[in-house]
């Protein structure tokens, strides 16, 4: 699909999420255009992954509208947003564990096979020709990321930083337009944090696609970010470029804290 | 002797094996011991029943039947009781209270609708013995075995050579991460109930060949969860070989020490092993899912 321009890749409209009496997420807007990094920060329980949430199906909202590419997607399934093109990694690292590397990749793309059981079965040409295709992408993501010569090893004998590329590799399998990164640099020191954001640059670059991140490091959505809104307590209290969010007041009260 | 209890044995495990795989399969997606399992078996075997006595199908298609009957159950039971509760974010201690009370439900209504009595397939049913070296082994151990054999080949390459499996096996690693890769967590749990209650219902029918079909006998499906705690819950392998493990087992205590003695055995079995390894053999973590 080429995007033309003037429509914003994701949108979301007066979204809001209580649970019980809490509101997790109030009155939310946001619009980020194609090809633009925009970071989400706040306080711990703002309401961040609860948007994450929203956009990806988990959950649906109580009000307002989410919009992907022009196209109303609000309470999809999450299944149908994957196949749509939202890609998204998880705070706490979700690979599957106990399989290997690749197959973690390859299940994202799995949607691409036509073959059916009798075909598997039997092994049918479309069976093998599918398989192959599936693999050969796979690999191809994963040299992106690096992670070529461990194709075989179980996911969670990765070290920790492989992991996280492990899952980013696996989210582009989708052929994603739009990935969601939860905290990508959480547990990461300041020189793995700029590796990180590096990273997260070239995958931008490399598949020209619009990228939606919670971040907690400053630093990191300061070197990342074309925009970002910070929430707190479910409200959005500033948006605009890292330095002007900064530079905002209220962030620093509620969130920066000194 | 020994090499036709083997084969007894073996034909036994098999059985059980059918009916492990299933508790493994339900367990590994949604860690709880599906405990209607064994009714499901008990289904097939009287729907093969009423397709060879009432409609007079051939015996082919009257097993066929069976293991049809099995697979609907099976689907009818996660699509209208145990989905519910998922969706209600119940513990999973509720789907395994539901699943004993659809067993005990299975049970009473075959009772009702078909009585207590013994009843066999009537056709003639291979029970002569060929000799192979001095001993005997029965055509129908044999039968069953072949059976039995394919079928679980079929289910192991489906696990793990097809892109079925490998979502099967995703989403019992981390369901929350599946779904939001495209896969239809739901669907594919209906599938899988599918496929472990059509395993139920081949096993139905071949337990029912060997000792009739009766209300109670699904309570074989006991000896195939212990198969599969032995094999290692939530693992196929694991559950196949702790299947044959108990059906060699039962069968050499039955001929050479006594056939009373063969739950005592099976079951000193299981409290050994859960004492020594109590992941089971092929399990990997058993942590968080005791």
């Amino acid at each position: 699909m080429t995007n033309n321009n003037s429509t914003p890749v994701l949108e979301m409209i007066h979204v809001e999420k209580h649970f019980g009496g809490v509101h997790a997420i109030d009155d939310f807007s946001v619009k980020i255009e194609h090809g633009k990094i925009h970071g989400l920060i706040g306080p711990n329980g703002a309401g961040k992954t609860t948007i994450f949430n929203n956009i990806t199906g988990i959950y649906a909202p109580d009000a307002g509208q989410i919009l992907f590419n022009g196209t109303d997607i609000t309470g999809t399934p999450p299944h149908r947003i994957a196949q749509i093109g939202i890609g998204r990694t998880f705070q706490n690292i979700r690979l599957f564990a106990n399989m290997s590397v690749i197959d973690n990749v390859i299940i994202a793309s799995n949607m691409d096979a036509k073959y059916n059981l009798p075909g598997a079965l039997l092994h049918s040409g479309q069976y093998k020709e599918d398989e192959k295709k599936l693999r050969e992408k796979a690999i191809d993501l994963l040299s992106v990321v690096g992670l070529q010569d461990k194709l075989d090893e179980r996911a969670n004998s990765l070290p920790y930083g492989h992991q996280r590329k492990l899952e980013i590799a696996r989210a582009m399998a989708l052929n994603p337009k739009l990935l969601l990164l939860d905290e990508p640099a959480a547990g990461m020191n300041a020189e793995e944090s700029v590796e990180l954001a590096n990273f997260v640059r070239f995958i931008r670059e490399r598949f020209d696609i619009t990228i939606l991140m919670i971040e907690h490091h400053m630093d990191v959505v300061t070197n990342l970010c074309d925009y970002c809104t910070v929430l707190n307590f479910g409200k959005t209290i500033a948006v605009g470029t890292p330095a002007e969010v900064k530079a905002d007041p209220e962030v620093i009260r509620a969130y920066l804290g000194s | 002797m020994f090499f036709q209890q083997l084969i007894t044995g073996i034909s036994v495990g098999g059985i059980y094996a059918l009916l492990a795989t299933g508790y493994s399969l339900i367990y590994s997606l949604l860690d709880f011991s599906n405990w209607s399992h064994g009714e499901f078996a008990m289904i097939g075997a009287y729907t093969a029943i009423v397709f060879s006595t009432v409609v007079k199908a051939p015996f082919a298609l009257a097993a066929l039947a069976g293991v049809a009957g099995g697979a609907l159950v099976s689907f009818l039971c996660e699509r209208f009781a145990y989905r519910r509760i998922r969706r209600n974010g119940a513990p999973n201690m509720f789907l395994m209270i539901a699943a004993m009370g659809l067993s005990n439900v299975f049970q009473q209504a075959s009772n009702l609708i078909f009585t207590g009595q013994y009843r066999s397939y009537p056709f003639q049913l291979p029970v002569s013995t060929v000799k192979v070296g001095s001993a005997y082994i029965g055509v129908l151990d044999v039968v069953s075995l072949l059976i039995t054999a394919v079928v679980l080949m079929a289910l192991i390459y489906m696990i793990n050579k097809t892109q079925f499996g490998l979502n099967v096996r995703a989403i019992a690693n981390n369901a929350g991460a599946a779904k939001v890769l495209g896969i239809k967590v739901d669907s594919n749990i209906a599938k899988v109930f599918l496929l472990a209650g059509s395993l139920a219902g081949v096993a139905g029918v071949l337990y029912g060949m060997k000792y009739n079909v009766f209300p109670t006998m699904g309570n074989v499906g006991l000896k195939a969860f212990i198969a599969s705690v032995i094999g290692g819950l939530g693992s196929v392998p694991g559950a196949i070989v702790g299947a044959m493990l108990l059906g060699v087992l039962e069968t050499f205590v039955s001929a050479y020490i006594s056939s009373s003695l063969r739950d005592f055995f099976s079951f000193a079995l299981l409290i050994v092993l859960l004492l020594v390894k109590p992941s089971g053999l092929f399990g990997v973590d058993v942590q968080d899912k005791a």
